[in-house]
């Protein structure tokens, strides 16, 4: 082998790599780096002809050297946000969220309209489409468009949540404590439960406080709860508890809209606060010490207040698969307002609930929770429940869930009153990976 | 009047020194998804830089939670810096909540560690249908001290950036760095031998395959040292793993993966694809099964009782136990654990 021929391979291949990689684009990335893979071996089996000619070694391991930085280069081509979380190109993060769920009662039952039985049915209960972007460089927008079963009677499409995300202007680079801002329509912090989505519930209902209280078209077993359209400031405070993180809500939003108000009083704003304390030890065990508030001030006046504890425990090896979450919210309301006839009506409802859940293997989740609620126009009428479930995951995409039920209500005429009901839920999200809820562990 | 002017010069110095060394002094705020990551940047910053972790380091780091502590930490963060390739997924969640717009995907602040890997398993169709696959190509890229040169690099690079008064200060923190990896990868008496760019010429050897047969053509085969010497029994040597965790590790050290106990990423194992498993290591004579600590070790347990294959639980990030306590030390670990179930 002469040396010429050495030198002109060497020649070529650099010509070759050097010509090749810079207009590479991610679709033939693989292809390129075969290719330059290729070349080297080409030089290992001039690397064999050239066996003890010293200068000549020198010189393939200078194209070597080379060919590898070529390599290294067409890594770095790899634009850097294909390798992020983030998404690759300008399109909204896309998810998309599928709820059945089926029932069968033991007595007639009718949604909270009173007018549609809504026992022994199959309901496709939401379908959501969760859109996520970065508007621009000072903010984020969401947007959960959801289609509602309407108990059976078709279907509605409403803006579950719209809101854009602020977390700085072009005057303020960085806000202090963290300073939050979220404007639209979104789920008030009042709680845990309000601020969780029925496909992402532990249960196969909202808990009655929730929907009595909060908001509610066709009772619990449909998409209740309190999404107002308003303005919210989050910001982190020192906290009391050394080792603790310690938040703030403060939210104005429009009045109303909330179920205990019932959408008389949409003249006068509302304010919504609310206060966390939490601790996590390793991300194994997690403490959440929540209160929470809505006022609603003028000539007729609705006020809540509630506190909240969430105690959850995952163990970070989680070979066994086991966990266990347990939590509880109550209320207590203040109403003053005039009811139909004109007359002005003072109710003191309060509710609360609580549950039990325990992750039994990867797949499955045994829980129980108990209701107990004083009716929002009626503050002597008491409705209880009390439920059990089980949920199978196949993956974090598809559940499965059976609970049982049974309630009853002074607020009931007797044929009605005491309902067993067995309800099968099922779950799909496909799409981009959603956050999964705080009461899953993986 | 000239008393009172040099008081005033003299005031003003002292406080531009005081100032001075203030900047000199503050650190920079990091926080790192995983705390290899951790470790790696500790290494690079050295006194300049504070570093937190957010996940414990014998999690599964595909599953944490974000907690309001997380966020919290992370509020007054400079750099925030993440695996990427869809591992820490967890991490965009942590970054919204913190509120500190500094740290934003694509601003200064926010750094994914694994660009300029090459990335392996890069797949060309994505389907759920596969499990929970990785778009972006399998993300365990650590196990392999090579990336780790490059994480190093990025780091040190980010760092720079955002202080760049102490740049030299990160070169020669980098340097030293890498040049501790090389030391223990091919042990320092070849290093040595080779001069200032040995490191460079038996990575790249290493890369290709051929760093054995290059020392013998140079007579320095028996000056091989460090986690390569270790690794020169296990050439060739297949083995089982849980999950697609090692695939890198495998690569750079010799080792083959003749298959994982998940028939598909992400979904524990179903029964058939267990007995696949043992037919498969009974086939070829595999003697060791590879469990990340996080997983359930009963698809292990069942394949060893049928086949006599060692189940080796392993932790997979710095500092998840003492044996573990640096990065040096994870490799040495898992090359360790490797070897004993070999034997």
């Amino acid at each position: 082998m002469s040396r010429f021929y050495v030198s002109g391979m060497l020649t070529f291949l650099a010509v070759a790599a050097f010509a090749q990689a810079p207009d590479s684009t991610n679709g033939d990335v693989n292809e390129l780096r075969s290719e330059i893979r290729k070349l080297k071996e080409e030089v290992q089996s001039l690397r064999a002809d050239t066996l003890g000619v010293s200068s000549q070694e020198d010189e393939l391991d200078a194209v070597e050297e080379r060919l590898d930085k070529r390599l290294q280069e067409l890594e770095n081509k790899i634009d850097a946000v294909s390798r992020s979380t983030a998404p690759i190109a300008l399109n909204p993060k896309m998810t998309a969220f599928i709820n059945f769920a089926a029932r069968h009662d033991d007595k007639t039952v009718y949604d909270a309209t009173g007018n549609t039985v809504i026992s022994n049915k199959p309901f496709l209960r939401t379908v959501e489409m969760e859109l996520g972007s970065a508007v621009d460089p000072y903010a984020e927008a969401v947007t959960i468009i959801s289609l509602e079963d309407e108990a059976g009677q078709g279907y509605s499409i409403d803006a579950e949540e719209a809101y854009a995300l602020i977390k700085r202007l072009p005057i303020i680079e960085s806000a202090p404590l963290g300073l939050k801002l979220k404007l639209g329509r979104y789920r008030a912090p009042l709680g845990v439960d309000n601020v969780t989505h029925l496909h992402d519930l532990p249960w196969t209902t909202r808990p009655l406080v929730v929907s009595k209280f909060f908001g509610t078209e066709h009772g619990e077993f449909f998409e209740s709860g309190f999404n107002p359209v308003g303005l919210d400031a989050q910001i982190f405070l020192p906290s009391p508890v050394p080792g603790a993180t310690f938040e703030a809500n403060a939210d104005v939003v429009r009045g109303g809209d909330i179920a205990l108000s019932q959408g008389q009083l949409t003249h006068q704003p509302a304010y919504v606060g609310r206060l966390t304390l939490s601790e996590d030890w390793n991300n194994e065990h997690l403490l959440v010490l929540g209160a929470s508030a809505y006022t609603e001030t003028g000539s007729q006046n609705t006020h809540l207040f509630g506190g909240d504890l969430t105690y959850k425990w995952a163990p970070t090896e989680r070979r066994e698969s086991h966990s266990f979450v347990a939590g509880a919210e109550a209320y207590v309301a203040d109403r003053f307002i005039s009811d139909s006839l004109r007359a002005f009506v003072k109710e003191n409802p309060v509710g609360w609930f609580g549950y039990l859940q325990y992750q039994c293997s990867y797949w499955t989740y045994l829980g129980v929770r108990y209701d107990w609620v004083e009716e929002p126009t009626n503050d002597a009428q008491v409705t209880k429940a009390i439920s059990a479930y089980v949920s199978y995951y196949t993956t974090e995409f598809l559940r499965f869930r059976l609970g049982f039920e049974h309630k009853s209500s002074d607020a009931l005429v007797a044929s009605l009153n005491n309902t067993n009901s067995i309800i099968f839920e099922a779950n799909v999200v496909f799409g981009s990976h959603p956050v999964e809820p705080y009461w899953v562990n993986r | 009047m000239n008393t009172r002017l040099f008081l005033m010069i003299t005031l003003a110095l002292c406080i531009g020194v005081v100032q001075g060394s203030e900047a000199q002094t503050k650190k920079l705020n990091v926080v790192t998804t995983l705390n290899y990551l951790k470790y790696v940047t500790e290494a690079v910053g050295g006194d300049h830089v504070s570093v937190i972790a957010l996940a414990n380091p014998r999690q599964d780091p595909h599953y944490v939670t974000p907690t309001p502590r997380m966020n919290e930490v992370t509020t007054n963060a400079d750099l925030f810096i993440e695996n990427g390739l869809s591992l820490d997924l967890w991490a965009k969640n942590v970054v919204d909540a913190s509120g500190n717009p500094n740290i934003g995907p694509g601003s200064p602040g926010h750094l994914i560690a694994t660009i300029n890997v090459p990335v392996k398993e890069l797949p060309t169709e994505v389907s759920r249908a596969w499990g929970d696959i990785h778009p972006q190509g399998n993300p365990h890229i650590w196990l392999d001290p090579f990336n780790i040169k490059i994480v190093a690099e990025n780091i040190g690079a980010r760092l720079k950036e955002l202080d760049p008064a102490n740049g030299d200060y990160y070169d020669k923190h980098l340097d030293a760095f890498k040049h501790r990896l090389d030391e223990k990868m091919f042990g320092s008496e070849l290093l040595d031998l080779l001069g200032k760019k040995g490191g460079d010429i038996l990575t790249r050897k290493a890369k290709d395959g051929d760093l054995v047969s290059w020392l013998a053509s140079r007579h320095l085969d028996s000056k091989l040292g460090g986690w390569m010497k270790m690794a020169l029994p296990l050439q060739g040597k297949k083995i089982i793993s849980y999950h697609k965790t090692y695939v890198y590790f495998a690569d750079r050290f010799g080792l083959s993966i003749a298959g994982e106990l998940e028939e598909k990423p992400g979904i524990p194992p179903p029964p058939q694809h267990r007995d696949d498993v043992v037919a498969l290591v009974k086939r070829e004579g595999i003697k060791v099964i590879l469990n990340d600590n996080f997983y359930a070790t009963d698809a292990a347990d069942y394949v060893a009782s049928k086949t006599g294959a060692k189940v080796i639980v392993t932790y997979l990030d710095v500092w998840a136990n003492e044996d573990v306590s640096t990065y040096e030390n994870l490799i040495t670990y898992l090359l360790e654990k490797v070897l004993q179930a070999q034997s």
